[in-house]
């Protein structure tokens, strides 16, 4: 198929499709880059860190820090990857990879440990023993171990500040005894988005980590970023189809370089640094190229900023009723009067029926029920929120209420409220109603 | 569990590098793990506690002794090596045979553990916790076999506390039967332990032979690790009193300051790579260890922070003042949030976007913040002190 594909011409749509199928892969499903970018000085401290423990059988503990999105996992997966092409250390070592979120107590994390190492107790897939014949093995088998002549033990623990939950904190301090004292050689590597983290280990499990932090903080600017949006929008050079690629290549830089794109992207950079959000971004982008037109526009990515920046509230609200609508603008008059101090619905029902009687002649009355039902479903929908969750000892109509919008955005969802009445607009916008 | 496993960590197929270089050397030595033959600096507390067995094991007694101290003041390792020396006794036939078991209370996963772990290295049965409990109250009701006494070391004292206390109680009690022959060494780290948590009869059984470690001071530190290090030469004197000093003012953990010399012999070989240096570790590496392992990395946090982010924390800080308060909902700091960005000329967030930054904020405890179930009414409080956010934002 692929012979065959560089034989004949690919076509547009083969080019398109086959170009989408690159990009989605490095934004969708992170895709370990060649050379992580900007973090040189980390990645050179954890390779030899990992190194040392993997070829001199050094037991050590690490914890990488950085918030969600900043590349802890790929700096590790990069880290990783250059390690275990060394010859002398592929076979030599053993790899245990924990994530906080799967395992949620000692136990089931014990049985991981085991089932991944191959223990003796392991047949097959299954775990044997209780939880502390389990742990005693292990500890066994770790003390056994010497550190020249036993496999070193990577130790991954992501999500480690979840571990630090665990009861006694009893796993982190057996690993970090042994990556202490003369074991088998361990390498314990936390993963975090804490910068607190080390205040949630007890005494005791504090002082046997190394205290050794590596802090993914990036302090990219704005034309770096810039720059990273370039490479990874662009096409690899052993595309299939070199004409396709170059134009798609001219048309990224050229992307890149336009003023609406770069306020856009100023824009993103502004409210986060983190490149998830950024792929995300790109990936809409990217989405939205078809055969009728083959490369990415600046109209695309203006799309899929619009489709992200959207504001969720204001969404619901264009989905609301005018009834809906009016009960929300007497709450917001409620909110006004009385300084945001709770309300119930009979105030609101009071606020409504005084505008109906004195200002509307395009909405007619409503009886009682069915007002009621309309603010039960902004209920439902939590623009409304009881202030105490006591239910069922206060009647409906006398429970107390929030509402769960801001000021501004009740007026930009009026403004832009498909055919809103007119006299509803306007009780809106007086101050007193 | 097979009956008869031996636990073990497959081999490697090619043994591990030996240390090439004098700061590889220095590492091996310098780690934690390599305890020296003799601690040096804890000869009193040596001295103490070797008399106190020794006097049990000659007259065939019993007793208990608690050892308290802060974490890294080298209890656990002293008393190993009284064990050792007193071993080595015992085999030139100074002093009668004696048997070593060792409990830790962090090493099981229950408090009851403790019996099967004891009856286990006693006598190489395995047991459940209520069977195990009842075979040791006869052991030790009965003369011992052999007229041996048995010394046990159990570590970790305070994690043995059941709301019964029976398990402590068993521990001190057992010593003062006639024949038990049993000396119980137990390690905490608090001093008062014995007052807070144990009632009045496991507390008297335990009597008053009490041991206290202190942190170590700053020369002690420096003669620990020169003797560590043992003529290796990789180490300037002045860096060695500075991390002796620095680690001494904090904690008086002596892992911490090994673990601070590895690092710096870490960061010297990498600037040796650079330029061909002394290849001894100098003042400026270890300084720039201690910046590493030391500064909090809060400050870096917030000017790597996005500019919304900034601007929030800045909103933050301007709500808490008019407040005179510490603590403010979301939707206060909001408002100030879309005044600071039309000052700063930027375009005001929307509220999704506003709580976006708010929770990477709060992820990284930045911020603390309540449920996200709360939304606009979720309180927010700072989680770093106003000045060090002043600060941060200033220097930019």
């Amino acid at each position: 198929m692929t012979s065959k594909r560089k034989s004949t011409a690919l076509t547009e749509a083969q080019c398109v499709s086959l170009a989408q199928k690159i990009l989605r892969e490095r934004l969708c499903q992170q895709r370990l880059p060649e050379q992580p970018v900007g973090l040189e000085s980390q990645y050179r401290h954890l390779l030899e860190l990992l190194k040392r423990t993997a070829v001199h059988g050094e037991s050590n503990s690490v914890l990488i820090v950085g918030p969600r999105g900043a590349g802890k996992t790929m700096l590790l997966g990069c880290v990783l990857r250059e390690l275990m092409n060394l010859k002398e250390v592929l076979k030599n070592v053993l790899q245990v990879e924990l994530n906080g979120l799967l395992q949620t107590d000692d136990k089931i994390a014990l049985k991981e440990i085991t089932r991944q190492l191959h223990l003796e107790n392991v047949v097959g897939d299954k775990v044997f023993g209780s939880f502390a014949e389990n742990l005693a093995f292990l500890l066994e088998a770790l003390k056994s171990g010497d550190k020249s002549r036993s496999r070193p033990v990577l130790f991954i623990l992501d999500e480690f500040d979840l571990f630090a939950h665990h009861k006694n904190q009893t796993l982190l301090y057996n690993l970090l005894d042994v990556s202490q004292s003369a074991q088998a050689p361990v390498a314990v590597v936390g993963l975090t988005c804490r910068l607190d983290v080390l205040e949630l280990l007890e005494k005791r499990v504090k002082s046997r980590f190394s205290h050794r932090q590596i802090h993914l903080l990036n302090p990219l600017s704005f034309t770096q970023y810039v720059e990273a949006v370039g490479s990874q929008l662009s096409l690899p050079q052993d595309f299939p189809h070199p004409k396709f690629c170059d134009e798609w290549n001219r048309s990224v830089t050229k992307l890149c370089e336009d003023k609406s794109v770069e306020e856009l992207l100023r824009r993103q950079f502004n409210s986060s640094k983190d490149f998830r959000s950024l792929y995300m971004l790109l990936f809409l982008a990217v989405i939205r190229v078809s055969p009728s037109h083959s490369t990415l526009r600046e109209s695309d990515l203006l799309e899929a900023s619009r489709l992200i920046s959207a504001d969720s509230k204001a969404n619901i609200l264009h989905g609301l009723s005018v009834l809906e609508l009016c009960l929300i603008i007497a709450m917001k008059h409620l909110n006004d009067t009385y300084d945001g101090e709770p309300f119930n619905f009979q105030m609101v029902h009071n606020e409504f029926t005084k505008f109906i009687q004195r200002k509307s002649h395009t909405i007619h009355k409503f009886e009682k029920p069915v007002v009621m039902k309309a603010f039960e479903h902004l209920v439902e929908l939590e623009m409304v929120r009881a202030v105490d969750s006591a239910t069922g000892k206060v009647q409906r109509e006398y429970q107390l209420m929030r509402l769960m919008l801001e000021h501004g955005q009740v007026m930009e969802a009026l403004q832009k409220y498909p055919q809103c009445p007119t006299d509803v607009k306007q009780w809106a916008l007086s101050a007193f109603a | 569990t097979p009956r008869h496993a031996t636990p073990s960590i497959p081999s490697r197929s090619a043994p591990a590098r030996k240390p090439g270089n004098v700061l590889e050397e220095a590492r091996a030595r310098l780690h934690v793990s390599s305890v020296p033959e003799s601690l040096p600096c804890r000869e009193q507390e040596f001295q103490d506690i070797y008399n106190f067995v020794e006097s049990k094991v000659i007259d065939g007694t019993g007793g208990c002794m608690y050892i308290s101290g802060v974490p890294g003041t080298g209890k656990t390792a002293t008393v190993h090596e009284v064990i050792r020396s007193l071993q080595q006794a015992s085999e030139q036939d100074e002093i009668p045979q004696f048997r070593f078991i060792e409990i830790n209370g962090m090493k099981m996963t229950d408090p009851h553990q403790a019996y099967v772990q004891i009856l286990q290295k006693l006598t190489d049965q395995k047991a459940t916790p209520d069977h195990a409990a009842a075979l040791l109250e006869k052991r030790f009701s009965a003369p011992a076999p052999k007229k041996e006494t048995t010394v046990l070391l159990v570590d970790e004292l305070d994690l043995l506390w059941t709301r019964k206390q029976n398990v402590m109680y068993n521990l001190f009690d057992w010593p003062t039967r006639r024949n038990a022959r049993l000396v119980v060494l137990t390690i905490a780290n608090t001093m008062d332990l014995p007052e807070r948590i144990m009632i009045n009869r496991v507390a008297s059984r335990l009597g008053l032979t009490r041991m206290s470690f202190q942190p170590y001071t700053f020369k002690q530190l420096q003669q620990i690790i020169t003797s560590r290090l043992n003529r290796v030469k990789a180490f300037e004197e002045d860096a060695l009193q500075l991390v002796s000093r620095k680690v001494a003012a904090l904690s008086g953990d002596a892992r911490r300051c090994l673990d601070i010399c590895r690092r710096a012999t870490e960061i010297c070989e990498h600037s040796a790579g650079l330029q061909k240096g002394s290849g001894l570790v100098a003042m400026s590496h270890v300084m720039e260890t201690l910046d590493e392992m030391f500064s909090s990395s809060y400050i870096t946090a917030i000017r790597c922070a996005s500019l919304q982010e900034q601007l929030f924390l800045r909103a933050v800080i301007a709500e808490f003042r008019r407040l005179g308060l510490e603590e403010a909902t979301f939707q206060q700091v909001f408002v100030q949030h879309q005044a600071l960005c039309r000052v700063e000329g930027l375009q005001p967030a929307s509220v999704s976007e506003g709580l976006a930054v708010c929770q990477r904020l709060g992820s990284c405890r930045l911020l603390l913040l309540e449920g996200s179930r709360l939304d606009l009414l979720l309180r927010i409080r700072l989680n770093v002190s106003q000045d060090d956010v002043l600060y941060a934002l200033k220097a930019d």
